[in-house]
């Protein structure tokens, strides 16, 4: 990436905030370019000594077609449409991807994939009882349109209790969690400080020595005492509310006799809090009543929005470097992602703690750090393993991992794919934009979103292909609509192509933003040839296989 | 789950969503069954592994699940107290096992009973319907932000053949549709239960009007000759997985007949009745026979608050004959020492009897009958009072049943799932066998 600085100046038609960006980022290079590499640089200098220490020779950089399809799925969550395609296939300049990554970073579609991302990330699936779904993704979107800072978000969330208008959806962290304790301890070890401490629950846990049951019982004391409060009012919305009283004492299930050990709120590792003491009866600033909500004088859940989204909470970096360099690499440098401890240590230690350290320093910015990832060799590196290497290890970054589309993924680029998103830009006409388009294609995926999705609440699972999800692509009736032609989707575009090598150009750059091979225009030729008599059949049957494909499903 | 008015009005004997999309899929289910040779159309024959009845009941061990949603009553089925303030109208008789006595209402499990084995001393301590499922389905008890996978799940991801056609596990419930993702909580969907009703197989197995075989055959090839292709330098376990999927759906698409009942022998239906749970207990019959891993009948509703006498009669005088059917076919066709058969409730019911000749929540005291694979014949373990108000001897919990469970199964309860992402034990390491029941 000897190109990078220069690349960097040359921007075509950036958003404003790119501007802005752009100015910071002008700044920066000019001043400490010669002393300081870009993160990006770094990335690829921890990742290649590693590869020359171990005797590994990487994959060769991706092909345009291979990073075209990977940067959209992964900033945009779909595949491009055949004229953004071609447009990338065939722009001559060394700079393009560069100029893509920016563009793509800058767009709403952006906004939009990060906000399906961190609600999945956040909310696992759980079902939206207390907060809209709407308002929430609302939030979420905004949040990552402003490129709100990931510390400022947290904090947001943490301190959320559901009565601030604007801030309300923030609080669905802990109502759609009903408040349980346990849970939000649960999950914000596992989701903001990547350490699932379950088993600490009741013991020490047993095979990991740094997670400890003090720690899970002090993460404890900083939601024992909140709750979901119903106003008595009818249509009034529930709040996350908190009591002044409530200590945590806990004791091993594995210690025989064991006495009940008191403990003050702490963040893992760290030292209890220090509380004030307030006179029995002065506790409150809201004193808790029929119907009235309390509000404690001492909050406890101030106190871990102001602790734990900052620089000084290493585990708190190192999550979210984790979390968004696995976005983009398809495995964590710490594998799982809520496993951080010293019994299961990264694949690249130093490159944690330093993009760990370097998040932070960019005050946790989440566009730049994504930019930086997506700018390194790694990242950009082919799926394919080099000639004559039989594999390669995929903690080692060797070669790109696929990673199986997101079920809102697949369900996007299979509709982006078989022409239906294209259907309906074509309807919206001159009022398209992202948000009426969503709109139009949301209700197209719940079902197929629903079939791939996961347990709600369950920590992320290897790949799995199940009876129902096969069968809903293979015989449901939502996806035989997609394939079958309707005005304007590939089908019907296929339809009205007399030349074999023209439909295979539009079939496969449609589907699989690539141009077909040689040899797979010849076999779609004499396919087509000898299915003269019912051709349309014949057509539904190559974009089906295609779609059911392996390329489809992973990205690469 | 059928709404019942005896019933407790938790969410639990609402209309599930399920039930509800099971009558919106019913719809389009019907299309005719591919009755065609699909093992001898080339590129397809070599992933086709008939089924061998014999061959499946001398080596792969198997589930069978009664689940008798709502609450059976110990009293007037594996516990009788006949003549107690607590006993109820009904009598003991006298089984197949000298000296062991089960409720009248049970007469023709009675007379598999030297087959059977039960457990008089269970002590879940849990009287909530949805706690209850959990603690005796998951062999731990529900914790918040803890959810750990049923039998059902932990035996189709520890036993079900790799690359067979069959989902490991599934559950016949009246309106049944649907995946449980819940059932496997982290093993992941693969391994959740697929609920069917009576002869309706999974939603989307059959074939749709309009996609001949011979396209769907050929679309299949040239989705393999994509993958090809795309994998020749690519290749992972997981597009290997995702491949393979598209043909065991293939395969079990040319057997879709597996989940119709009606393919059973006329004499057998007759035999096993022509309400809902006979016909679900041959349909158990004809999947274990076909490989199934674990197949789950659910029988409701013994939640019998109200005239909780009249509803065990008309209840139990649908579940005895059947299930007794089902023991002694599986037995005479040796798969019973393959298979271990569980019936099991969220909870008993309460020796009081209410004002409304009801019977409560009783998690305190209550009985699990148990058959087969590993497990004793004949054998009654532990016993409660004199009117059956507390445990007095052997008291288990849904740790020690669900160890015992796996131990039959000649699993490790206190081994790890395999290649987890993160080390969990299979049973609750607070768990202990109950060996007096192994074999």
């Amino acid at each position: 990436m000897i190109a990078r600085p220069f690349a960097r100046l040359i921007r075509l038609s950036p958003a404003p905030a790119a501007l802005a960006l752009l100015a910071f980022v002008c700044v920066w290079t000019d001043s400490s370019a010669a002393q300081e590499p870009s993160l990006a640089a770094l990335i690829d200098q921890q990742v290649n000594s590693e590869l020359a220490a171990k005797g590994i020779t990487p994959a060769g950089p991706s092909s345009d077609a291979e990073f075209l399809r990977r940067i959209y799925l992964d900033l945009t969550g779909t595949i491009p449409t055949l004229g953004e395609a071609k447009a990338f296939l065939d722009d001559p300049s060394p700079i393009k991807r560069q100029q893509l990554i920016e563009r793509l970073l800058n767009s709403r579609e952006f906004a939009r994939q990060m906000q399906r991302v961190f609600d999945v990330l956040l909310m696992e699936r759980r079902p939206a009882n207390r907060v809209p779904q709407a308002q929430w993704d609302d939030y979420l979107r905004l949040s990552f349109a402003a490129n709100k800072p990931w510390d400022q978000l947290v904090r947001e969330i943490l301190a959320a209790d559901g009565a601030e208008g604007a801030l309300r959806p923030a609080a669905r962290f802990y109502l759609d969690r009903e408040g349980e304790p346990n849970v939000l301890t649960r999950d914000v070890g596992r989701l903001l400080l990547g350490r699932d401490m379950q088993c600490a629950q009741c013991h020490d846990h047993p095979l990991v020595d740094g997670y400890l049951q003090a720690d899970y019982f002090g993460l404890f004391a900083f939601f024992n005492r909140g709750f979901v409060f119903t106003p008595k009012e009818q249509n009034q919305p529930v709040l996350y509310a908190e009591k002044a009283e409530g200590d945590v004492a806990f004791k091993s299930v594995f210690v025989a006799g064991a006495t009940d050990q008191p403990t003050r709120p702490h963040l893992p590792g760290q030292k209890e809090l220090e509380e004030p003491q307030y006179e029995k009866g002065q506790e409150y600033s809201v004193a808790p009543a029929d119907g009235v909500r309390p509000v404690p004088k001492y909050s406890r859940r101030a106190q871990l929005a102001t602790l734990l989204p900052r620089p000084e909470t290493m585990a708190f970096k190192r999550n979210i470097a984790n979390r968004l360099w696995a976005l983009l690499m398809g495995r964590g440098l710490v594998q799982p992602l809520d496993m951080d401890h010293g019994g299961n240590l990264a694949s690249h230690p130093d490159l944690l703690v330093l993009l760990a350290e370097r998040f932070a320093v960019m005050k946790f910015d989440v566009k730049a750090f994504l930019r930086e990832i997506a700018l390194s060799q790694a990242y950009q590196r082919s799926s394919e393993l080099p000639p004559g290497v039989e594999s390669l290890p995929p903690e080692s970054y060797a070669v790109a991992q696929l990673k199986p589309l997101s079920p809102e993924q697949l369900g996007l680029a299979v509709l982006q794919a078989t022409g239906i998103t294209d259907v309906h830009r074509v309807n919206l006409g001159p009022a398209l934009n992202e948000q009426l388009l969503h709109e139009r294609i949301a209700g197209s995926l719940g079902s197929l979103v629903n079939t791939f999705a996961g347990q709600a609440g369950q920590p992320e699972q290897d790949f799995q292909a199940t009876l129902e999800q096969v069968l809903f692509v293979a015989n449901g009736a939502v996806l035989r609509s997609w394939i079958a032609p309707q005005p304007g989707n590939l089908a019907d575009r296929l339809n009205k192509l007399p030349e074999p090598p023209a439909v295979a150009e539009e079939l496969y750059l449609s589907v699989l933003t690539r141009r077909p091979t040689p040899e797979e225009v010849a076999d779609l030729t004499s396919y087509l040839q000898n299915r003269a008599q019912d051709r349309p059949i014949a057509l539904q049957e190559c974009i089906w296989a295609l779609v059911a494909s392996d390329e489809l499903r992973f990205n690469h | 789950m059928t709404d019942c008015n005896y019933a407790c009005r938790s969410p639990e004997h609402g209309i599930s969503r399920r039930s509800l999309l099971a009558g919106l899929i019913g719809g389009s289910v019907g299309a005719g069954l591919v009755d065609s040779g699909l093992g001898h159309i080339a590129g397809l024959s070599h992933l086709i592994r008939p089924a061998v009845a014999g061959e499946l009941a001398a080596q792969q061990k198997r589930v069978l699940v009664f689940f008798m949603a709502g609450g059976l009553s110990q009293l007037e089925s594996w516990d009788p107290k006949p003549g107690t303030d607590t006993g109820g109208p009904f009598r003991a008789i006298p089984t197949s096992v000298p000296g062991v006595q089960i409720s009248e209402l049970l007469p023709y499990t009675a007379q598999q009973m030297h087959r059977l084995s039960l457990v008089r001393s269970v002590n879940t301590k849990e009287d909530d319907h949805g706690k209850g499922a959990t603690f005796i389905e998951t062999g731990r008890r529900d914790m918040p932000g803890q959810r750990f996978p049923t039998l059902g799940s932990a035996v189709s991801r520890l036993l079900a053949p790799a690359g067979a056609a069959l989902p490991g596990y599934v559950h016949i419930q009246p309106g049944g549709a649907g995946v449980n993702k819940a059932d496997a909580a982290f093993l992941g969907p693969k391994f959740a239960s697929i609920s069917i009703d009576n002869g309706k197989p999974p939603a989307d197995l059959l074939r749709p009007d309009g996609l001949s075989l011979a396209s769907d055959l050929a679309r299949n090839d040239l989705r393999r000759k994509a993958n090809q292709r795309f994998t020749s330098r690519r290749r992972t376990a997981e597009t290997e997985a995702y491949a393979y999927s598209y043909d065991q759906a293939l395969q079990l698409m040319e057997r879709a007949d597996v989940f119709d009942v009606t393919k059973e022998p006329a004499a057998d239906q007759e035999r096993y009745g022509s309400h809902d749970f006979g016909r679900h207990c041959l349909l158990a019959r004809r999947l274990l026979e076909q490989g199934m891993t674990c197949v789950k009948v659910s029988h409701s509703n013994y939640d019998t608050h109200f005239e909780n006498f009249d509803f065990h009669i008309e209840q139990l005088g649908e579940f005895d004959r059947p299930f007794a059917t089902l023991i002694d076919d599986l037995a005479q066709r040796g798969m019973l020492d393959t298979t271990l058969v569980l019936v099991i409730s969220e909870f008993g019911r309460t020796p009081n009897i209410n004002p409304g000749l009801g019977r409560d929540h009783w998690g305190s005291a209550w009985s699990v009958a148990m058959a087969g694979c590993g497990i004793q014949k004949g054998a009654v373990i532990g016993k409660t009072n004199e009117n059956g108000t507390a445990v007095a001897d052997r008291e288990v919990d849904g740790r020690h049943l669900f160890h015992t469970y796996l131990a039959a199964l000649g699993l490790d309860p206190k081994g790890n799932y395999p290649n987890l992402n993160r080390p969990i034990p299979i049973g609750d390491p607070a768990g202990e066998l109950i060996k007096e029941l192994l074999v």
